[in-house]
């Protein structure tokens, strides 16, 4: 959809990128992998600190095909099948691929040499709506993931059945996510308003800003998303939950060490509003007595083993869970995700709906 | 030679507690001075919840009692009087950053970024009127401020040049002795200091000092240096206080849904049309 690209234009200033430059938070030449999976910060927690990305798992489905049933990996001819995209992938963010020309551009230069502005290609219009994806904006895996998919209990990879009142609120917003003519802010998810991607929402991998950066001190693990620059202060002292009366969209957050294991449940969240799903709006509302538990395990220098079980039964029949592999990549590096600032989309898009709404009573006052 | 009662005491505190949050430990050699929290390495700890008191968000300069913008808010919507957190009580603007003050001023409600949940930027972000948590790890230095979510990471290895600009800018720290020291650079000039309409451009340069006086006190410092807006260096100075209340934590103040009516209003479909 066409307002997808456009907030991708609004986040032009402060959007991802692969910068070469700088060095990578915890990238220090280990003396050998084990060591530095054990690695322990000076006050003697185990050490998950650094910039990391899901990116490793974008691409790899959400909810597992059927046609895989019960079996959790690829064979090696699937491996080797996503292996070829993974390349392909990189080659598109590497020339921009196959759409790098920018009609933009193009005009831009016509204009220069006094010439006419290029046909538009490929059925798109001209200006910032005919500008093909920008490749280098966009993240890749690195390596091809041997999921089949990122749920990986119920075994069958898939969503548990919603509850009645679940899938009436998702039918709800789906209707109001596709009304034709939106009337408000409102039809547009929390991402798109620049509110939020919620806590799954803000790891599950997308095509772009799947960066995040632990950092930690004595009785506290932080966690910084890069998109919507959200962040969570996760105490690790024992503390309990805050007052159920108090809610937010992160949720209350507190962690404990498990071994070499740090553990993350979040509760006290705003219910009805986000989605445990791709940018917080994939899948139906949870209610606010969603329980998030998540746990993060350093298994070498450069990959942390990431789970999530969601526990929400108002809205899911079980509990499920997602798994997949963090990574730190050289260079990788998280920049300021000014998504509200620049949100000029917004505006424009219900500009350009009150447009449209002018248009049709006109057309029925006829 | 024989260790002083005070010096033994410290000896003791310092083993027995070793590597546990929030230890603390007096300065080495200095048994009069303030104790403050350490990190393993010796370096001060600022992990904590601060926050500024006082009425600099409203205005860093001097100011008197006045009505608030909005007059059905009464009381509560009133501009509390100020003692100001600038040295020597002048901001040095140049004669046509002074006119764009006071042009901000006359139009804070509409173009004031706070009004909007814009970024803070930096100094601001120091005292605005909402918590900010540090946490310091071993090497970078987290800080999140309370206010829409806005953070920042404090580069403490080599140096790195702001690679864009940014509302936050581009943080690099160290410490000189005691005091964490942070140079900020890559500002986008959108940010404003104050609800006043001080401001600055995009060629703004903030050194930051953050100074414990005791465990729960902190000096805050920033020289601001920008030729396109002042004719010199100047410097702000306030005291950040941590947050003592039992289980203090940060919050969520996710402001942008706040300003969205005021923002889009116009643009929403009116009832019945």
């Amino acid at each position: 959809m066409n307002h997808r690209l456009f907030l991708w234009m609004a986040g032009l200033t402060t959007v991802i990128a692969l910068a070469p430059l700088g060095s990578v938070a915890g990238q220090t030449a280990p003396k050998s992998s084990k060591a530095a999976a054990d690695a322990k910060t000076p006050w003697g927690d185990p050490d998950i600190q650094g910039t990391w990305t899901s990116d490793d798992t974008w691409g790899v489905p959400f909810e597992r095909p059927k046609n895989f049933g019960t079996r959790a990996t690829l064979t090696e001819d699937e491996l080797k099948d996503r292996q070829k995209r993974v390349q392909q992938s990189e080659e598109f963010v590497d020339t921009g691929g196959p759409n790098a020309h920018s009609p933009a551009v193009a005009e831009l230069q016509a204009k220069e040499k006094g010439e006419a502005p290029p046909a538009p290609a490929q059925g798109r219009g001209r200006g910032v709506d005919s500008a093909p994806v920008p490749g280098h904006w966009g993240e890749f895996a690195r390596r091809p993931s041997h999921q089949t998919s990122q749920i990986v209990d119920p075994p069958d990879g898939r969503l548990p059945a919603l509850t009645p009142e679940a899938q009436a609120k998702l039918d709800a917003k789906t209707k109001l996510r596709r009304e034709a003519i939106p009337a408000s802010y409102t039809n547009w998810s929390y991402y798109d308003r620049c509110i939020t991607r919620g806590v799954a929402g803000s790891i599950l991998p997308v095509i772009y800003g799947n960066g995040l950066e632990i950092v930690q001190t004595p009785g506290y693990v932080a966690i910084r998303y890069e998109m919507v620059h959200d962040v969570r202060v996760i105490p690790t002292d024992g503390r309990p939950h805050l007052s159920s009366n108090i809610r937010s969209y992160m949720g209350d957050a507190v962690g404990h060490w498990e071994g070499k294991t740090l553990v993350v449940e979040t509760t006290n969240f705003l219910g009805d509003r986000m989605a445990v799903g791709v940018n917080g709006d994939g899948g139906a509302p949870y209610s606010e007595d969603l329980k998030l538990t998540e746990k993060f395990t350093r298994v070498s220098p450069n990959t942390v083993n990431y789970e999530m079980i969601v526990d929400d039964p108002k809205t899911y029949t079980a509990t499920w869970k997602v798994a997949f592999p963090i990574t730190q990549e050289p260079g990788y590096q998280l920049f300021e995700y000014a998504c509200h600032e620049g949100n000029m989309a917004m505006h424009n898009m219900l500009n350009a709906a009150r447009m449209e709404d002018k248009k049709a009573a006109a057309a029925a006052a006829k | 030679m024989k260790p002083s009662p005070g010096k033994k005491f410290s000896i003791i505190l310092a083993a027995g507690c070793a590597g546990i949050f929030l230890c603390l430990i007096p300065a080495a050699g200095q048994t009069s001075a303030p104790r403050i929290p350490r990190l393993p390495d010796g370096k001060p700890n600022l992990t904590g919840l601060w926050q500024a008191l006082g009425t600099a968000d409203w205005d860093i300069a001097d100011h008197s009692a006045a009505a608030g913008p909005f007059f059905q808010l009464g009381a509560i919507g009133a501009i509390p009087p100020g003692q100001g957190i600038v040295e020597g009580g002048q901001i040095p603007y140049k004669p046509a950053a002074l006119e764009q003050k006071n042009k901000n001023f006359a139009n804070r409600i509409k173009d004031d970024p706070e009004v909007k949940c814009y970024m803070p930027g930096v100094p601001r972000a120091a005292y605005l009127p909402y918590p900010f948590q540090i946490i310091q790890s071993q090497k970078d230095i987290l800080f999140a401020y309370e206010y829409a979510t806005t953070n920042r990471l404090i580069n403490m290895g080599k140096p790195q040049e702001a690679a864009t600009d940014t509302w936050m800018g581009t943080s690099n720290g160290h410490w000189e002795k005691d005091t964490l020291v942070v140079d900020v650079t890559g500002f986008n000039g959108n940010a404003w200091f104050d609800r006043a309409g001080d401001f600055a451009s995009d060629t703004l340069h903030v050194v930051e000092r953050y100074s414990l006086l005791d465990a729960n006190t902190m000096n805050y410092e920033a020289t601001i240096e920008d030729p396109a807006t002042f004719t010199r260096p100047w410097k702000i100075n306030l005291i950040l206080y941590r947050h003592r209340e039992k289980d203090a934590r940060l919050l969520e103040f996710k402001c942008v849904e706040f300003t969205e009516q005021l923002l889009y209003g116009d643009l929403v479909r009116k009832p019945g049309k």
